[in-house]
């Protein structure tokens, strides 16, 4: 009876292992190579437009192409969640110069004699 | 006390068998007297002991246990309303008699008070009651409003008659007290409605809005409203918060619009309504079965994906062959992840008024009568007491009451509107006998918009939304009103009018105010964003109206003001500041100044509206297309054509999102009905938006990135235009 009783006493540990960190759409995964440098890339490249009188199959186009973008970066979330997902990144400080510099990148550099 | 399954009472027994001793004695029906109800010797008595168990048990020790034995034990419908009954009309002057039914209203107005959760005060024996009780006070009501015998609303008003009757000065505390007794049952009357939890069990056309109406006009309750509305300030004074009260529990979500049509015309346009449902239904079910599986479920098609990288991603069912988008949409529907998402407030409890609530035919006649006469009458001396009593913050105001005034306000605002409209003009009309606005004048003068203003400052900071939305809601109201009066044949009209809309064009902290609101809205509910839409939309439409308004209309204006001024300086009134004497050439070079500087102010004020936060306003509002009126989405459309075409800033809306929702509307699935009228319209600005996109994004590469997120103003000015704003001019 005595050893059964020690039995009960003996603390039973329990072991979990530690749970896989959760992936998650934030900034760095947003800059890696498989985000937006990939999506520019993509862009220049890939997306090719047949213009005036077909604007839906363009859009319809334009968006198959955020989509496969977004299913490749963060297959988790369905198209419109990630969407807001990675809108609310670009309010971030890191992601808002980020995004001046590519905008500067394709600015007409300004001429010379302009500055002084 | 305890069951013989071992359950126990709720309820104190020695309470329990206090109350229904006293419940007993009080009388009842027997064979004998061929089912008439007697009343017991000690009636009114046992009424005066029954209110004192529920004011010094229930009320003092703040708990619920008398009003549920009462409940239990049938007093409403087994006794009191029999007592009710038996007070014969020809014997109003007996005193017993009359004392009994005061004591019997006495006791009605507790019992059917509206109970009140998510209180500090709330106690264990709340939450066991209150849900019994709810369902309680629907019996109350039921019975009370069908009774079969005698009109028993009309009973209690007999009951505070000779109390009405004194003049305001004479009344004792004794009278006021009863007056108010009276009207607070008929304010609770109109305010039990099933909780929004709760599946009433019962008829629900027995306690619905529609019988509610009907009771009160076959009781005469409604000419109780009137006489003390329109009487508001001379007879009564302190009674209008609760006049308030009950109409807002009247009219609360009634669709105005189907008040005012015609009853032929309203089977016609019910059989229309009929046709389009079903024409409605049809087109959605088109737009299912263009996708539905041509073969069985069990079918098994698979399908894959070629993805760079040599990456393949299999889609399973029929729906995946068909095409790219549909095999893009059937893998996206087969993701499980869902971001957290805050639960959007609004209000749902007895103060919403976002619910539509539909009535009957014999209902919507009454009602429609009731409020054309208010109008005619009450109007003005309620809403103008009222707004004084909120000004001066008066002690009879409470917290919910600025919401029911706004919000009554602008019902009765659009009602008369519509009512205007239905009304047909004779030709020949001379202009005299037209009708000008001042039935309603009170709400239009500068005082209110004072209140007005300042309450949608406070309910903003306070962040109290359902006011806000109520307060917009009016807002809304005064100002199609004022643009309907600038339209008026008379010319007195027109002037208020003009006076009015010329405040508000240059009154900056409103503009700034409009703005805000519209760009702040998040997760408030669709009432709320059905308000600040409406408001935005409205406002801006007016004040562009009036800053077009063209030269030949300043100078007649001022032509107007001048022959006033001459007329007046004949009368003998000198004014010494007036500028009589300038010509009609200044006036003309004058008018045209005038409508130069105001164009640009309009440009400038507009363009506040083209920020982020607008546009995601609406974007958000148009997201419930298919649930939207006709009205609501040209308010949408509108919105959207500004933004693109009049203000030039399409780039505002080229974010993915956006895209989607718009291309989703016309090419579907579930998009709007192509046999609707806004489709047409929807699918030009649609075409157009995605055509200058598609542009864009060809001409700035850039933009591919910029696509995903809000742009601020600076870039997306460099994005529309090419070059940065220009902040200083140089010289």
């Amino acid at each position: 009876e005595k050893a059964s009783k020690a039995a009960l006493d003996e603390e039973v540990k329990i072991t979990r292992k530690p749970q896989a960190p959760r992936v998650k759409l934030d900034e760095d995964r947003l800059l890696s190579a498989a985000g937006i440098p990939k999506l520019r890339n993509k862009a220049k490249h890939h997306l090719k437009f047949k213009g005036k009188g077909h604007e839906y199959s363009d859009t319809a186009r334009l968006l198959s192409f955020y989509q496969l973008w977004l299913d490749d970066l963060f297959p988790k979330a369905r198209f419109l969640d990630a969407l807001a997902m990675v809108e609310k990144m670009g309010h971030k400080k890191r992601m808002q110069m980020m995004r001046m510099e590519w905008i500067n990148e394709g600015k007409p550099r300004p001429d010379n004699d302009d500055l002084f | 006390m305890e069951f013989g399954d071992g359950r126990r009472d709720v309820v104190d027994p020695e309470v329990r068998a206090y109350v229904s001793s006293l419940v007993t004695a009080l009388g009842g029906s027997g064979a004998d007297e061929d089912g008439r109800y007697v009343l017991g010797d000690d009636a009114l008595a046992c009424l005066r002991d029954l209110k004192k168990w529920l004011k010094l048990y229930d009320e003092k020790a703040n708990r619920l246990d008398v009003a549920r034995c009462l409940a239990e034990s049938n007093l409403v419908g087994g006794d009191l309303l029999q007592i009710l009954a038996a007070w014969p009309e020809n014997a109003t002057e007996d005193r017993l008699k009359s004392k009994i039914a005061l004591a019997c209203l006495e006791l009605l107005v507790p019992l059917t008070w509206p109970l009140e959760k998510d209180t500090q005060a709330m106690t264990v024996n709340h939450h066991r009651h209150i849900p019994y009780l709810q369902i309680a006070q629907l019996g109350y009501k039921r019975a009370i409003i069908n009774f079969d015998g005698a009109r028993i609303l009309h009973t209690a008003v007999r009951c505070a008659l000779p109390s009405m009757a004194e003049a305001m000065g004479d009344r004792s505390t004794r009278d006021e007290g009863i007056i108010k007794l009276l009207l607070y049952f008929v304010r609770n009357i109109a305010m039990i409605a099933p909780p929004p939890n709760v599946q009433y069990e019962g008829d629900e056309a027995e306690i619905s809005r529609s019988a509610t109406i009907d009771a009160f006009d076959y009781q005469d309750i409604l000419h109780l409203l009137l006489t003390v509305s329109s009487t508001m300030g001379e007879e009564f004074n302190t009674q209008d918060v609760v006049v308030l009260d009950i109409l807002f529990h009247l009219i609360k979500g009634v669709d105005i619009e189907k008040l005012f049509v015609d009853e032929a015309k309203a089977d016609n346009s019910k059989i229309d309504e009929l046709k389009r449902l079903r024409q409605k239904e049809a087109s959605m079910l088109r737009s299912y079965q263009v996708n539905a599986p041509t073969r069985h479920n069990r079918f098994g098609t698979m399908a894959w994906m070629q993805r760079e990288d040599s990456k393949m991603t299999t889609i399973s069912g029929q729906s995946a062959i068909m095409d790219s988008t549909r095999s893009l949409a059937k893998m996206d529907s087969t993701k499980k992840f869902k971001p957290p998402r805050k639960a959007l407030k609004g209000e749902k409890g007895p103060m919403d008024f976002d619910t539509p609530v539909m009535l009957n035919v014999q209902a919507n006649k009454h009602l429609r009568t009731f409020v054309e006469d208010f109008l005619d009458a009450g109007f003005n001396p309620l809403f103008s007491h009222l707004r004084k009593a909120i000004d001066r913050e008066a002690e009879r105001i409470l917290e919910y009451h600025p919401r029911q005034f706004f919000y009554l306000v602008s019902w009765f605002l659009e009602a008369e509107r519509v009512r205007r409209k239905s009304k047909v003009p004779s030709k020949g009309q001379k202009p005299e006998e037209i009708d000008n606005y001042s039935l309603v004048a009170s709400v239009l003068n500068q005082e209110m918009f004072v209140t007005l203003n300042r309450a949608m400052e406070q309910t903003f900071e306070n962040k109290s939304w359902q006011d806000l939305s109520a307060a917009m809601k009016c807002f809304t109201q005064i100002l199609l009103t004022v643009q309907e009066m600038s339209e008026s044949p008379l010319e007195e009209d027109q002037e208020i009018a003009e006076n009015i809309l010329s405040r508000i064009f240059y009154e900056e902290t409103t503009h700034d105010r409009i703005a805000n609101l519209t760009r702040t809205y998040k997760d408030q509910g669709f009432g709320y964003l059905d308000s600040c839409t409406e408001l935005a939309h409205h406002y801006l439409r007016i004040l562009e109206q009036y800053s077009k308004q063209n030269v030949d209309m300043q100078v007649r204006s001022r032509r107007r003001i001048r022959r006033k001024k001459k007329a007046a300086r004949a009368d003998g009134e000198d004014d010494p500041n007036d500028d009589v004497d300038d010509s009609d050439g200044e006036d003309e070079a004058r008018a045209e100044k005038v409508s130069r500087d105001r164009k640009f102010d309009f440009k400038r004020f507009a363009s506040r509206f083209v920020t982020q936060g607008c546009v995601d306003t609406f974007v958000t509002f148009t997201a419930y297309y298919n649930d939207l009126k006709p009205a609501q989405l040209k308010r949408a459309h509108r919105f959207f054509y500004r933004v693109a075409f009049k203000q030039d800033m399409s780039v505002m809306l080229f974010r993915v999102d956006i895209v989607a929702l718009l291309h989703k509307m016309i090419k579907g699935p579930e998009g709007l009905d192509p046999q609707a009228s806004c489709f047409k319209e929807w699918d030009e600005l649609v075409k157009q938006v995605l055509k200058k996109c598609i542009r864009k994004m060809q001409e700035r590469p850039e933009l591919v990135v910029e696509m995903l997120f809000s742009k601020i103003n600076s870039t997306a000015q460099y994005l529309e235009y090419g070059y940065e704003k220009q902040t200083a001019s140089a010289k």
